[in-house]
């Protein structure tokens, strides 16, 4: 297992920058996800780490090695694809084998069939070995694409949006399988997505792309409580967070500089007075928590409620925001700090 | 299906306007209405096809099968038609002339067809590299394809001639064995023909091949390259699994025409030196419009016609199974 670091790294396909400037270092065993919407240049990031893209500037090191003029089949990294590039005409079993058959390895035929076993034990795939690649379902595609880069031993995982050709309840199973895998293998791996629930659930650390730049990254909780930017506000929660220009709601601390209040619906309250006063529009009881579509003078707003309240449609309720939960940005979109209480102080005590 | 759905809700009052229309209406005037059902159009359509293929394939067909039991000579249009029952093919199948032309056509088949795709698939994987001139190449070769086979024909026994034409010559340059005579050598004049055959009808194999790698999707080759495969093993293991079926079609294509093939061999050997070239077309021509053994030469080509089709379908099926 080892370290990937990324050195001011820039990659362009024609006029467009796919990967501009971009550091980034993936420690030993770290689970790194990389999220962003479709063109912000996650995946073009992850080929030019297994080297199936060659940058135009910038370094790639795998384990303290510079690899940037190393061929893919020399970098020793395995790498899941969104398609499940399987090899269509060959049996499960022969597309597991296969990478254990490549020049260089020396596995006797006995140690590949056990060791193909095991891995296929492992993905619950063990019953198929037999089967043609093209007669699996997509979820046994999938697994046996993830099985073959588990097969052997790599230096690093990287995985291209593995999940996302899954339906919700084969999802949410090989997410549990693939942090328990990589807990118990202390995998590298840098996984790619778009999937906010996939970003919070798998990774040590969260990286949000946008058109090629790297604008934050830290552990999950961090990103999605102190987003440095609307951007990645928006990229992290479900329902979205709520913008709302400052002065729609009663609050305090607000930074001069603010523009723009950003609001969790796990963050709206109910029944505070001096926040404002919103219309239901909607209730939609999840079972645990129950959404609620508000209106605030024409605007409308997302609220997550623990407690179904019995609140009925086209009532008029009032509504706040929890201390110190609110975010501000300012113009540009960034996120500026709310007013300290002491200064405040000051503020009140000088009017 | 969104579309109907909705439409059929928009149009909920004209539907019942039609359908209360419908009811008042006697049977004769709604068909008149109507006007062609559906099938009749549909057979509207298909009968000029129909009917040309059942003018120009079926009724020869037919027609050559009825003849191969008669002793008719076409150059006798007077003579009864008298009818032989299987004496013709009793004939045929005892005469060990007629295996020796199968035979002569089967090695040229089977080494047109072992060449042409070695070659074929050769040139194919090397153009498929997308290098600076790449399509011009493909044109240059694709050129012997566009020649008509008499013409390929004609051109080469001149290439062929053992003193002044330039086949010798080259061979010559590497090894000196003299004036090669190509095509009034019993062992050489089959060859003469396979390899005429193969500078025209290579391109074919080669474009079919190259459409089947053309088709094959890039990531399969990145995740062999990720999984550390060596050039032999992306061959076998992407590549040749997934041109299979264009090869196979192009084999089949190229099967059948040699089968039949006619033209270029009259021009280059007529069937010589001996009978060491004659194949099955060229002596089925022969015993028809030479001999005017009409019945007869209708047997051998019925027994031609099920021996093609039997292969061809045997082929299809196995076609069939790589296709999956």
């Amino acid at each position: 297992m080892a370290e990937i670091t990324l050195q001011t790294i820039s990659k362009s396909f024609g006029a467009t920058r796919a990967v501009a400037d971009l550091d980034l270092t993936v420690h030993d065993g770290e689970f790194v996800v990389l999220l962003g919407p479709t063109g912000a240049g996650k995946t073009t990031t992850l080929r030019l780490i297994a080297g199936l893209e060659k940058p135009e500037a910038g370094r790639v090191f795998i384990d303290g090695m510079d690899v940037t003029e190393t061929p893919t089949s020399a970098r020793n990294v395995a790498f899941v694809f969104q398609q499940y590039s399987l090899y269509p005409h060959y049996s499960v079993f022969e597309n597991l084998a296969f990478p254990l058959k490549a020049p260089g390895q020396t596995l006797s035929t006995e140690e590949i069939k056990a060791r193909v076993r095991e891995i296929a034990e492992l993905l619950r795939i063990d019953h198929k070995l037999e089967n043609r690649a093209t007669a699996l379902s997509g979820g046994e595609m999938q697994r046996v694409a993830i099985g073959r880069a588990l097969v052997r031993n790599p230096t690093v995982f990287l995985m291209d949006e593995p999940l996302s050709s899954l339906d919700a309840k084969l999802r949410e199973d090989l997410r549990v399988e693939l942090k328990r895998i990589q807990r118990d293998l202390g995998a590298t791996i840098v996984y790619v997505t778009h999937d906010q629930l996939e970003a919070m659930t798998l990774a040590d650390r969260i990286g949000v792309l946008n058109q090629g730049e790297l604008v934050q990254i830290g552990d999950p909780r961090e990103v999605y409580e102190t987003p440095n930017s609307v951007y990645v506000a928006q990229r992290l929660g479900s329902p979205q967070i709520n913008l709302l220009a400052v002065g729609m709601l009663e609050l305090p601390l607000v930074p001069p500089s603010a523009t723009t209040l950003g609001v969790r619906p796990e963050d709206i309250v109910l029944d505070q007075s001096g926040g404002g006063v919103a219309k239901v529009l909607n209730v939609e009881h999840l079972g645990v928590e129950t959404v609620i579509l508000l209106e605030l003078a024409g605007q409308h707003l997302h609220a997550l409620l623990g407690d179904a309240a019995s609140l009925e449609e086209g009532a008029e309720i009032s509504i706040g925001v929890r201390e110190g939960a609110a975010l501000f940005f300012d113009t540009n979109g960034k996120r500026v700090d709310p007013v300290k209480a002491s200064a405040r102080e000051e503020a009140v005590y000088g009017t | 299906m969104t579309d109907q759905s909705s439409d059929s809700s928009a149009d909920g009052l004209t539907g019942q306007v039609a359908q209360n229309v419908a009811k008042a209406t006697p049977a004769a005037v709604v068909r008149k209405v109507r006007g062609l059902s559906d099938r009749a159009i549909a057979w509207l359509f298909i009968s000029p096809t129909i009917f040309l293929l059942l003018a120009i394939n079926i009724f020869p067909l037919i027609w050559t099968v009825y003849l191969s039991f008669t002793n008719y000579r076409a150059n006798r249009p007077g003579r009864p038609i008298e009818w032989v029952g299987t004496r013709n093919y009793e004939r045929l199948l005892g005469n060990e002339d007629i295996w020796g032309y199968l035979q002569a056509t089967a090695h040229f088949v089977v080494w047109t067809m072992i060449i042409q795709v070695i070659i074929g698939l050769g040139l194919a994987l090397l153009i498929n590299r997308n290098f600076k001139g790449a399509s011009f190449w493909t044109t240059v070769i694709l050129i012997p394809m566009m020649l008509s086979p008499a013409v390929v024909g004609t051109f080469w026994t001149y290439l062929y001639q053992p003193q002044t034409g330039i086949f010798s010559y080259i061979i010559n340059l590497f090894v000196s064995v003299g004036p090669i005579d190509m095509i009034g050598s019993v062992d050489l004049a089959p060859w003469s023909i396979i390899i005429v055959d193969t500078w025209m009808w290579t391109p074919y194999i080669m474009l079919l091949c190259l459409a089947g790698l053309r088709s094959i999707p890039d990531y399969l080759y990145e995740a062999a390259e990720i999984d550390r495969a060596n050039a032999w093993q992306k061959f076998w293991y992407i590549t040749l699994p997934r041109i299979m079926p264009f090869l196979m079609l192009a084999v089949l294509f190229r099967g059948i025409e040699n089968f039949k093939m006619f033209d270029m061999v009259v021009e280059l050997t007529s069937g010589g030196p001996g009978s060491t070239t004659e194949v099955a077309s060229i002596n089925l021509k022969r015993e028809a419009f030479e001999k005017w053994r009409t019945g007869y030469s209708s047997a051998f080509a019925v027994i031609l016609f099920v021996t093609v089709f039997g292969l061809g379908n045997i082929y299809v099926k196995a076609l069939n199974k790589v296709k999956q």
